[in-house]
């Protein structure tokens, strides 16, 4: 029960920062992935940021585990392609047209039914999938500090460096 | 039409703070935001309305089950909190059809929603098989 409170509070909290940033809407989610307007990924890179620093600060001090999904290339890979078909016909994420219904654009009803059949309809092919995709190129739960073999707190700077470059010439190019 | 007052926060502030959130949700929850296995859950509660064997024979909702946990109120409150931020700022606007979609695709309420529909069966199917 207090988990589903504290879910409840944190979605809350969530919506209203998403609506606040203006990333809910399908201009906004076509906008960038027609490259015309950046909003989405500067929101999605300064939560990235933010949250990256924050929880290897938090599993260095050991009061946070690490939640690492097995890196399999065929399904990523495969997975995100049928993604970006659907997220760009649709216009809006998974979790953020909840948001959208939210804020009145109702249109995204139609997405969350169409993602309860989908869901439904993966269920069932489920298992041919584990056979298959599943097993292309598995590389476990690695992460780019462990590859790299070296400290996360060489990755995390590099990383912020390079997406405030970024930020910078989004803003030179108005984007 | 986008009106005046129709302007928000910097994307930069608003993603930021959502990074805070999400890091006092990783230290104090121990939950990470994720939004698409809550659709596992939804269509297996649903599928077992009427077809209940058949959800307790796949795998997937074994390992899934058709419960409300932690991201299941996670989605609802998005939907809540984006209610809260849209009706006190006058952003809240009912709308069939986005602007972008109706200069394309014109006003018809029913191709949006076939196309959103499809569209959204599509996404979570790649987004469930990418496991994210």
């Amino acid at each position: 029960m207090k988990m589903l409170i504290y879910g409840l509070i944190t979605g809350i909290l969530f919506g209203f920062l998403l609506q606040k940033g203006r990333v809910l809407r399908y201009d906004k989610q076509m906008g960038a992935l027609r490259l015309m307007d950046m909003t989405i990924v500067k929101f999605m890179l300064s939560a990235v940021l933010v949250g990256m620093v924050g929880v290897y600060l938090l599993k260095d001090m050991g009061l946070a585990k690490l939640s690492i999904k097995p890196t399999i290339l065929g399904a990523v890979v495969l997975g995100s392609l049928i993604f970006g078909v659907g997220w760009g016909v649709l216009g809006y994420c998974p979790g953020t047209q909840a948001g959208a219904l939210g804020e009145g654009r109702w249109d995204a009803l139609w997405g969350i039914l169409g993602m309860i059949l989908g869901a439904a309809i993966f269920a069932e092919f489920y298992p041919a999938l584990k056979a298959t995709v599943y097993t292309w190129g598995n590389f476990g739960k690695i992460t780019l500090p462990e590859v790299l073999g070296v400290s996360h707190w060489v990755v995390i700077p590099v990383f912020v460096v390079a997406s405030l470059a970024l930020f910078w010439w989004f803003e030179k190019k108005g984007l | 039409m986008a009106r005046a007052e129709d302007k928000g926060w910097s994307p930069y502030l608003a993603g930021a703070l959502t990074g805070v959130v999400s890091t006092l949700s990783v230290w104090f929850v121990g939950q990470y935001f994720g939004a698409s296995t809550s659709f596992v859950r939804f269509a297996g509660a649903l599928e077992k309305l009427f077809a209940p064997e058949r959800v307790q024979s796949l795998e997937y909702f074994v390992k899934t089950p058709p419960v409300i946990d932690w991201q299941w109120m996670f989605v609802v409150g998005i939907l809540l909190g984006s209610l809260i931020a849209s009706t006190t700022s006058r952003s809240f606007e009912w709308k069939a059809v986005p602007d972008m979609w109706k200069r394309r695709f014109g006003p018809s309420i029913s191709k949006r929603a076939f196309a959103a529909f499809i569209g959204g069966a599509i996404a979570i199917f790649g987004a469930r098989l990418a496991d994210g």
